[in-house]
Parts: structure tokens; C-alpha cells; sequence
């Protein structure tokens, strides 16, 4: 009787390699630490997806942030497309830029400590995307940019490669980080090992250019248990500095501007993609509100010394680690790519200006305005 | 008076000048309208693995002006395989002709333009379309070498060109290019808009060092050979290239071709 013999040899050589690959899958993943670490490979293909730009329950535009609404870890399923728009940035001064998603900065992605992302990004740059019509898909994102453009925002198109760089993940960058062209989609796994914010970013050369061109944005990694003050939280918001360098092109619209790029000389520095937008509209809260703020200096290669006129941060913590705590400061300097959550109480009614305290970034937009109403309780 | 300077100054000597300029005339008389000769000669590479030495390239013909849609209309009239809705997938993306609106196969060039430069093409159409006329792609060495033969009066002209050029880099209007030899950049043996217009696939755009520079950030610094703006905008336009796949068919993306010389020709060569 060959034949069941060879059935079960077969079955057996099948079974065997059922427990390789398993087993080889379970060296990939491994914990360290109480961390995550060994993501499967990035996988590079081509899909015919034309939905919106960004997807998944947590992402929103500055400066608001989504509250986690679950219990324990969650799997989380995030797209962030990357389209070229153009937008306003200051009075007037409208370019194309490189966006993840169709503003600067993109959207906010706001996960756990211990969260798993599964991230997907299609390379549209040689797409027109709109982003200010009303969707109901999609991610809150979309309806925040469409019901507040801001900045004017317009499809426009320029083909580049593309990649994306979360600081948030640890993972080998020649895999998840590499680039991908116009029509290719890249997708991988990451987990939000460390609590803190987080800068993403382009990381295909010249990233100085990329960068500067519009393409970063925050994820915020709420710590597991939490900080010592949310339980007094009153309001929270993300506030990003970035730069930058532009000068008028031929026509109407504004361009790189490679010579200020490479000097640091930027012609507008800005919280939340524009120079008066925090201005225009202001943060809000009341008289004795603990405001917490998440600030994340995204460069690409000024430094911030952020300070709020007419209040001490209470709390401080250093790229919004929660052991990483320091109390009544006045100014928090924050390196390019660097962040910190930061508490204080609003003391009075009146107003109240964000400030990056190098004046001259200051003169060129690095300010805003916080509204505080009379106390209520 | 103009200084017949490489972009990068000081690699033409007088005497291989007037080599070239007689061999010059003589090929002219050989040679298609559509196409010159450039003269054999020398460049600096951005690329770190050349560092210090000037690249050797032989002569060769290169197309005046990128490929236009109408030359290449012509050319999918003919190849069937080659036409928006017969083109195999293993050979482009999707994507492939898609400004050309057609109607079939026919490109509607009351949008296009029939003397535009053809764009959304892959590398493998492009390949297909020189082979198809005689030709091939140039090298990546003919390209940047054919690319840096231009006069400038002094290297502050040559910065000022070079930051148009990242400035052109940072946004192209695909929607609106102009038709082929509307930029007014033209190489001193009359090569046009190498710059300005489209980017153009070469040959080996996709070098094997490619891998080893593994285009992160430390990749431009590694390019800034030559220390100035121009080897900056080449680095954009090295990186660029290379981070495509042949398969990409994108909208800033068109070609021209290269022609070996005859051999009788090159025999004749100092």
C-alpha cells in the first residue's frame, strides 16, 4: 500500500512545514522589556484605491486631538495617502506643497502605549485629490478639512517618490521607511512601543527638501496608565512649530527655496501650517482650566523655545514620557523632532500667546493666541 | 564674451575644443535633423563612487528634443502592444498614457498638445520606443554629461541657474507643459531642455550603488561632490530617478533617444 504511505508522508512533510514557518514567525516577533519588536516584512504593491486621502478613527487636524475611547490595547488600521496640494500658509502666500493626506502638518494620529498600527500609504502625488468636500468616510480628519479650510486648499499634483518615517515606530528603515513611487502603496506594521509624541516625516532624499515641502506630522502615544494630572485635564490640543522656505516662483505661486533651506534662513516659522492660523482661531478654555498641550517642534531644522505669555507650565513632561517630569517651567526647549507634553493653569480671563521665545522665529509667525473666559465653576 | 566653461568649470580643454567642433561639422553632415552629435569627452559625477574623477563618455547622437505625443501616437499605431488598452501589466503601472484621454488609442491632443513631451510612460515603453526608431536609451552617463555642456559666464551664473533648477524640481505643472524646445536651455552642441521641461528616463537609472547609498538622508550630503548648487540639483535629480521602478509611468516622466555612432566614424577619432 504506497499509496496512504505517501499520503502520509506528505502530510507529515506539510505538517513540519506548518511548524517552520510558524516558528519562524514567532522568532520574528519577539518581546523585550514588556515591548513589541521583529514587525513583518513592508509589503510593496499597487492598488486601485481613490477614497480619502486618510482613514481610521483617530486622526484629526490640529490642533484638536481624539480621545482614546477604549480599554486595554487596540489594533489600529490607519491610511495616510500622500497627495500634493496647494495651500495657503500665510496671507497671500500659497505653494505646492507635499503633504501626508493634504495639509501641513498632516493629520494627528492619536494611539495607546502598546498599540499596534497597521499603516497604509499610497503614493498619489501624481493624483488630483480634493479634500475639502464633505465625506462621511474616512477618517474625522476629513470632515475637520472640510468644514475648515483654512488653508485653501486645492488638488494639485507633482510626482515624487515618496516614503514615510514614524519616529513613534522602532523598525528597520531600509524595510517600512523605504520609498515608494506615484501609484505604488506601501503597507507595515508598527507598534507604539513608548508612550510620548512623535514626529513623522518623509524620509526620501533630499529629506531637507521633502520636509520642507510640507511632509510631517505628530502621533501622540498616550502613556498606558496615564499621566499624574489627566483627571484635572480641562482641554488638550497638539500644537506643531515647523518652518518654512519659501520665496515667490514665476507665476502666482510661492517655491522651495533651497538657499534659505540650506542657511536655516526660513521665510515663515508657524504652529499648525500657517502664520496666523492660531490667530484666526484661537485655542479656548476658562479661567482655571488645566490646558495640556502636546508640542512637537517638526522642523526641519529650527529649534523651539516655546513658552506661554503670562503662564508657568506646571507639568512638563520630556517628549511626553510620563517619567520624564519636570515642573514650573517657563520655556521648554525642544530640538528639531522634538517634543513635550506640556500642563498649565489658565489664571485669568484675557488672552494668552504661544511663543517660540527666539524672537525671530517669533517675527516670522511663531506665535498664537490662547482665549481664556471667565472662570465657571 | 562667453566662456566656453562646462557647467562645472575647467574640464574641456582648448585643443579637444576645436576636435569637437570640426568633428562637429563633419557629423552634422551624416546626422538626422532630429538628433546631434555630442562629442566624446569627460564629466564629474555627483556619485560618491566617482569621487574626484571625471566619467569618460564616448561620442554618440542623442535626440534634439524629448520623445513628443504625437511621435509616440505613432509609435503605438504601430505596436499594438504598446497602445493605453493593450499595454501588459508586467510592463507598466497603472497610470500608463493616462493624460492622453483616448478615445481607442488616440491621444486628444486638443489637451495634450501634439509637440508636448510624451509623459506616464514607463521605462519599458520607453525602451521599446527607441528600439523601435533605431536607438536606445541613453546611458546615465551620456545623459548628465550631454546635460552639463552648457556655457556659463561665471559659476554665480551657474548657482543661480542651479536653484531655478531645485525650484523646478519642487513643482512641475504636468498639466500644462510646454512643448518640446519651449525652455530655451540648450547644450552647446544644441541638445534642448535636458532641464526645465520633463525628467527623462536613462538607461540605468537605477545604478547598482544605488542599493548601497540605500537613499536615506546622509545620501545628498554623499552627492555634494562637487560643492556647489548644481550638485545639488543633480543629487535631487539622481535620487529621484533612482527611487523609481521601471514600471512607473508618472506624469513629470518622458524620454528622448541615443544612437551608437557608426563605427567608420569612431575609427576616424583621435
Amino acid at each position: 500500500m504506497n499509496f496512504p504511505k505517501r499520503t502520509m508522508a506528505l502530510l507529515t512533510g506539510l505538517i513540519f512545514a506548518g511548524f517552520f514557518t510558524l516558528a519562524q514567525a514567532q522568532t520574528g516577533e519577539y518581546e523585550l522589556d514588556g515591548m513589541t519588536f521583529g514587525m513583518p516584512e513592508a509589503e510593496v504593491f499597487t492598488e486601485d484605491y481613490d477614497g480619502p486621502p486618510v482613514a481610521g478613527e483617530y486622526l484629526t487636524m490640529l490642533p484638536n486631538l481624539k480621545p482614546l475611547d477604549y480599554e486595554g490595547n487596540k489594533h489600529h488600521e490607519v491610511r495616510i495617502d500622500i497627495i500634493a496640494q496647494e495651500i495657503e500658509v500665510a496671507d497671500g502666500v500659497k505653494y505646492n506643497a507635499w503633504t501626508f493626506g493634504g495639509t501641513v502638518p498632516g493629520p494627528v494620529l492619536h494611539v495607546k502605549e502598546g498599540d499596534r498600527i497597521t499603516f497604509v500609504m499610497k503614493n498619489r502625488s501624481d493624483e488630483e485629490v480634493t479634500i475639502t468636500e464633505p465625506t462621511k468616510e474616512g477618517a474625522p480628519f476629513m470632515q475637520q478639512t472640510a468644514q475648515n479650510n483654512f488653508m485653501k486648499a486645492q488638488p494639485a499634483t507633482m510626482p515624487m517618490p515618496h516614503s514615510m518615517d514614524f519616529h513613534a515606530g522602532t523598525v528597520a528603515k531600509d524595510d517600512k521607511w523605504r520609498s515608494i513611487s506615484p501609484g505604488e502603496s506601501i503597507k507595515f506594521d508598527w507598534i507604539a512601543n513608548y508612550a510620548g509624541s512623535y514626529i513623522y516625516h518623509c524620509g526620501t532624499p533630499s529629506v531637507l527638501m521633502h520636509t520642507a515641502m510640507g511632509q510631517h506630522g505628530v502621533v501622540v502615544v498616550s502613556p498606558r496608565d496615564g499621566y499624574d494630572t489627566d483627571y484635572e485635564v480641562d482641554k488638550e490640543f497638539v500644537v506643531v512649530q515647523s518652518e518654512y522656505y519659501l520665496k515667490k516662483g514665476a507665476g502666482e505661486l510661492f517655491q522651495y527655496d533651497f538657499e534659505a533651506a540650506l542657511n536655516v534662513n526660513p521665510s515663515h516659522v508657524v504652529f499648525n501650517g500657517h502664520q496666523t492660523i492660531l490667530h484666526d482661531q484661537p485655542l479656548e478654555a476658562n479661567a482655571g482650566d488645566r490646558v495640556r498641550l502636546h508640542v512637537s517642534n517638526n522642523g526641519p531644522s529650527g529649534t523651539s523655545s516655546f513658552h506661554v505669555i503670562g503662564a508657568i507650565f506646571d507639568r512638563v513632561w520630556m517628549e511626553g514620557h510620563p517619567f520624564n517630569e519636570m515642573r514650573g517651567m517657563q520655556t521648554v526647549l525642544l530640538g528639531a523632532s522634538s517634543s513635550a507634553t506640556m500642563d498649565f493653569i489658565v489664571p485669568e480671563e484675557g488672552k494668552y500667546i504661544l511663543i517660540d521665545h527666539e524672537f525671530a522665529d517669533a517675527e516670522k509667525g511663531a506665535t498664537g493666541t490662547l482665549k481664556a473666559g471667565p472662570r465657571t465653576n | 564674451m562667453k566662456l566656453p566653461t562646462n557647467i562645472i568649470p575647467g574640464t574641456l580643454t582648448l585643443p579637444s575644443l576645436v576636435v569637437v567642433m570640426v568633428f562637429g561639422l563633419a557629423a552634422a553632415a551624416w546626422a538626422q535633423p532630429d538628433r546631434v552629435l555630442v562629442p566624446s569627452g569627460s564629466f564629474h559625477s555627483v556619485m560618491p563612487e566617482m569621487k574626484g574623477e571625471a566619467v569618460p563618455v564616448d561620442s554618440f547622437y542623442l535626440d534634439i528634443t524629448a520623445v513628443t505625443n504625437e511621435k509616440f501616437a505613432g509609435f503605438a499605431d504601430q505596436n499594438i502592444n504598446w497602445r493605453p488598452n493593450e499595454v501588459p501589466a508586467v510592463f507598466t503601472n497603472k497610470g500608463y498614457l493616462k493624460h492622453w484621454q483616448e478615445e481607442g488609442h488616440k491621444p486628444d491632443y486638443k489637451h495634450i498638445g501634439r509637440e508636448r513631451p510624451v509623459t506616464n510612460v514607463s521605462w519599458f515603453a520607453a525602451n521599446a520606443y527607441c528600439q523601435w526608431s533605431g536607438g536606445r536609451l541613453p546611458t546615465l552617463n551620456e545623459w548628465e554629461y550631454s546635460a552639463q555642456l552648457m556655457d556659463f559666464d561665471s559659476s554665480g551664473e551657474v548657482n543661480e541657474f542651479a536653484t531655478k533648477l531645485v525650484g523646478w524640481y519642487s513643482s512641475v505643472d504636468t498639466k500644462n507643459l510646454g512643448e518640446v524646445g519651449s525652455t530655451g536651455i540648450e547644450t552647446r552642441v544644441g541638445v534642448k531642455d535636458q532641464f526645465g521641461l520633463i525628467m527623462e528616463w536613462v538607461q540605468d537609472f537605477k545604478p547598482p550603488v544605488a542599493d548601497d547609498l540605500s537613499l536615506d538622508c546622509g545620501t545628498v550630503g554623499r552627492m555634494q561632490q562637487l560643492g556647489n548648487a548644481y550638485s545639488y540639483a543633480a543629487s535631487i535629480r539622481y535620487i529621484t530617478r533612482m527611487s523609481y521602478n521601471p514600471k512607473s509611468s508618472i506624469g513629470t516622466m518622458g524620454f528622448r533617444c541615443a544612437y551608437d555612432v557608426d563605427p567608420k566614424l569612431e575609427s576616424n577619432e583621435p
